[in-house]
């Protein structure tokens, strides 16, 4: 971070603050005053029932829709007004609920360009092929290799990704998001759509991920992955924080039991 | 203020016929998200049927006007049947764009052979003899056209409205896929729709055919009125294509008549382009906000074909060495020239390719950056003597100028408006060409061209052209395959499949689209000057629209996203009419069939065919790379 850049009052090793997030659409308030921390290290988890705005919230960190008021502050420095280009070249780097592998590349392509916001060497110096830029070239294949070993799909290196089966595409994408050596790794409902198997060796990645000291956000559905990872939960509905904390917190707070866990138990309340 | 009135009326009645041309536009694009270029030349063909049936045949009015109508109607939806109905279900909307420019030349090239390339006059329905009204004169044909037009509006508007044809017709518009569930006949309603489009071209060429004079490429000029009637009123609008039809033939008749007939079409090319900046979606808008997060909708277009490395590289350098032997084979003059077109063209499909075929970017307009870096070259060179070198420099400076002033509009849109957007661009080009006679000599070209020379050696043979050309593809294309092949390429594949995926990753897409964008232009504007010198003259038609259509054409043919697909398509339209010179009149047809063809029969175009056969005989599988585009639905 360049020492000219804005510092905002965030709380201590905070890798990104939210604080007092809100956006409408038309008169429905889809996130009413939101404010949570991402510490370093840490996989924080955003939970909430369906609609409730946790894809939104997302949205509105990576600035992919405007906000209507609050702010969001990562690693010292304010995003507001910032393109998502800029976001993702901070460090800030996410991944979308649906699977988005590029369609037009093999696996490793896929990941390889994960890789682009390190690269240095330039158009000129790739058309000139010149050894700087054909040595990069062959590192960032290397890396890539080793990603793709990491999740076991090393020998579909050259598969097209759109003919992967959904869950290894979702752990392509991951890992293409890993490439980018996040400083902090925002995971939009990674589990959607994987069965049981492929939801394992998720949890796994999310693990060494953590090891890797990587700090991830993730939005989740899937409670036993959520709380089998999560060092800390932020519970939504209807677009507003209900409950903050460990995932063993969070499971005995009656008012997420009400909104979210218990729906079914008790009626609707 | 007589005059003023007299020419309004003029205007109106042009505008009439656009405005009846835009809503078929208007009613394709509202039914299929698609636009069909070929509009124009369905209302030329019944024209010049109307014209066989009236003057050759002699048949009365009220015979062989419907008759002209109901044959073009029918070979319309024939046509359709074959090609824009299968091309809506596999091709990107942008792709089925070209497809009907392609359809719109196979038209034009049938004229050519049908009715050749003289002018036809038709007389008018009522007698030559014009209406006064205090001192105002109006054709009778006028009337003929206005309530024409007004009976296409009236019936329209009463068939979507009120009927439950129209009912289905506006559902396969809102969704396609849910009109199916609902048991709607898509492809049916999307036939339908095409016919009735037809309908309404047939009737507004054999009514308009009176009062302007027709020939083999009219068509061309039908199409592109309506087209950009269409999109300034707000193409998915009715009320929208009526009233931009009214007011281009308003603007046109009026700025022919009190600025320059020269730069008539420039000026409406011109708000055009400023409606694009200002509202993409034209005066009238139509269709509803998309959610932001969700993606476009991706339709994949085939496989693009690569060669493994180790057979790759060796192939290439075969082909390298059998080209610089043709010269020692091929001793006919005639042959050697098409060589060198081809040769020079392939540099500008080189660029074509990286933009469309790696980043997306559908370019209508190409040849005008050929046009801007040939006659910048060619008058720099003959009125000031520059060097060749310096000149093509200067041409391509002034060409990345143009092309930035053009970002400013096409980076801002995608698929259709864009494909729009360098259409206009083009078509500005090509009248500024005609109307700049100072500079560019005007429709007769710009003659006295030297030949290029460099380091005291002149070039003037197309032999030594030949080498010259084929060195200078041969360093671009290494140069090119050197980006496709590292982040660069990955950047651009990754922009055309997922712009906001991409932008997650950090991939600047703006940046990278304008580099692909630039180093297409320098490529078209390096061809256009080489062009110039090795003909020693320059003419708009050269470097004109349909040259730009052809460069797609050669491109779609020879195979996109390979580099060096391009080269077979050049080869092909090149060399064919001249090899087989009595064949040459059917040229224009072929290429819009073989285009048709290419998208719908042979998506990986020759390159890739000749990759397979290769592959096949060297016992290895071809690597397939899927390709696929975002498609705004």
């Amino acid at each position: 971070m360049s020492a000219t850049s804005p510092q905002i009052e965030a709380s201590e090793s905070a890798i990104l603050s939210v604080r007092n997030l809100a956006k409408s659409f038309g008169g429905l308030k889809a996130i009413n005053d939101v404010s949570f921390d991402a510490r370093g290290g840490e996989v924080t988890a955003l939970i909430g029932p369906n609609g409730a705005g946790k894809t939104t919230v997302f949205n509105l960190v990576s600035n992919i829709m405007s906000r209507d008021a609050g702010t969001v502050v990562f690693a010292g420095r304010d995003l507001a007004g910032l393109s998502p280009v800029k976001i993702a070249s901070l460090g800030l780097i996410r991944t979308f609920q649906s699977a988005r592998v590029f369609p037009g590349m093999t696996a490793i392509e896929n990941v390889m360009s994960g890789g682009h916001r390190l690269g240095r060497h330039s158009l000129p110096s790739q058309m000139l092929w010149l050894s700087g830029a054909r040595d990069e070239e062959r590192r960032l294949r290397r890396r890539a290799e080793e990603m793709l070993e990491l999740v076991g799909l090393a020998s579909f290196a050259e598969t097209h990704a759109t003919e992967l089966p959904m869950g290894a595409q979702k752990l392509l994408e991951v890992v293409r998001a890993l490439m980018a050596q996040p400083k902090l790794l925002c995971l939009d409902e990674p589990a959607a759509g994987l069965n049981d198997t492929e939801t394992q060796e998720l949890a796994n990645l999310l693990r060494a991920i953590r090891k890797l000291g990587i700090p991830v956000v993730i939005v989740e559905h899937n409670m036993s992955l959520v709380m089998n990872v999560a060092d800390r939960v932020v519970v939504i509905d209807s677009g507003a924080i209900i409950a903050t904390g460990t995932p063993a917190e969070v499971q005995n707070n009656s008012r997420v039991i009400e909104a979210y866990l218990g729906r079914e138990d008790h009626g609707a309340a | 203020m007589l005059e003023f009135i007299q020419i309004a009326i003029g205007g109106l009645v042009v505008g009439s016929i656009y405005a009846a041309i835009a809503l078929g536009f208007s009613l394709i694009f509202r039914v299929t998200g698609a636009i069909n270029l070929s509009q124009g030349g369905f209302a030329l063909i019944a024209a010049m049927i109307g014209y066989t049936f009236t003057v050759t045949f002699g048949w009365p009015l009220i015979a062989a006007i419907p008759a002209a109508v109901v044959t073009t109607v029918i070979a319309g939806v024939v046509l359709a049947r074959f090609t824009f109905v299968p091309a809506l279900s596999r091709l990107s909307n942008a792709n089925v764009l070209m497809l009907t420019a392609g359809i719109l030349t196979m038209i034009e090239g049938f004229s050519l052979v049908v009715w050749g390339s003289q002018p036809y006059a038709t007389p008018p329905f009522s007698g030559e003899q014009p209406l006064g009204f205090g001192g105002i004169t109006i054709p009778t044909q006028a009337f003929w056209v206005f309530g024409a037009t007004a009976l296409i509006i009236v019936a329209l508007w009463l068939l979507i409205a009120k009927t439950k044809l129209g009912k289905g017709l506006r559902a396969c518009a809102e969704n396609p896929a849910a009109a199916s569930l609902m048991g709607i006949d898509v492809p049916r309603m999307t036939l339908l729709s095409f016919g009735l489009a037809t309908l309404i071209a047939a009737m507004s060429g054999v009514i308009v055919a009176p009062s302007t004079s027709l020939q083999f490429d009219t068509g061309r000029l039908f199409t592109i009125s309506g087209f950009v009637a269409a999109a300034i009123g707000g193409i998915a609008s009715f009320p929208g294509a009526v009233i931009g039809g009214l007011f281009l033939g308003l603007v046109t008749q009026l700025s022919t008549a009190y600025i320059s007939s020269l730069f008539s079409s420039a000026i409406s090319l011109l708000i055009l382009l400023v409606v694009l900046i200002w509202r993409p979606q034209g005066l009238i808008q139509g269709g509803v906000a998309r959610r932001q997060d969700t993606r476009d909708e991706v339709k994949a277009a085939g496989h693009a074909a690569k060669l493994p490395d180790h057979l790759g590289w060796p192939l290439a350098a075969l082909a390298v060495v059998v080209a610089a032997l043709i010269p020692f084979v091929v001793t006919d003059n005639g042959i050697m020239s098409g060589l060198v077109i081809a040769a020079i063209l392939f540099m500008t499909l080189m660029g074509l390719d990286v933009l469309m075929g790696y980043a997306g970017q559908v370019s209508l307009g190409q040849a005008g950056f050929m046009a801007i870096g040939g006659y910048t070259s060619g008058y720099l060179a003959i009125n000031y003597d520059t060097s060749p070198v310096l000149s093509i420099l200067a041409g391509i400076a002034v060409s990345i100028a143009c092309a930035l002033v053009l970002s400013v509009v096409t980076l801002r849109l995608r698929g259709l408006y864009l494909a729009l957007a360098t259409l206009a661009f083009g078509l500005l080009i090509d009248s500024c060409a005609v109307g700049f006679i100072d500079i560019t000599g005007g429709p007769s070209g710009l003659v006295g061209i030297p030949s290029f020379s460099a380091l005291g050696f002149t070039f003037a043979s197309p032999r030594a052209m030949y080498y010259l050309v084929l060195a200078l593809d041969v360093i671009i294309l290494l140069g090119l395959v050197g980006a496709v092949r590292s982040g660069f390429g990955r950047a651009l594949k990754a922009i055309r499949s997922d712009q906001m995926a991409a932008a997650a990753l950090g991939i600047n897409t703006v940046r990278y689209k304008l580099a692909a964008f630039l180093i297409s232009v320098t490529l078209a504007s390096l061809a256009g000057s080489l062009y110039a010198f090795f003909f020693n003259f320059l003419a708009p038609e050269m470097v004109g629209t349909s040259r730009s259509l052809e460069l797609v054409a050669m491109l779609i043919i020879g195979g996109e996203s390979t580099l060096v697909g391009g080269l077979f398509g050049a080869l092909l339209l090149t060399l064919l009419p001249v090899i087989f010179a009595p064949l040459a009149v059917y040229k224009t047809f072929a290429s819009g069939a073989l285009l048709v063809a290419s998208f719908l029969h042979l998506p990986q175009g020759i390159y890739g065919g000749v990759i397979q056969m290769i592959s096949r005989l060297g016992g290895v599988a071809p690597r397939e790379v899927v390709k696929t585009e975002a498609v705004k639905s």
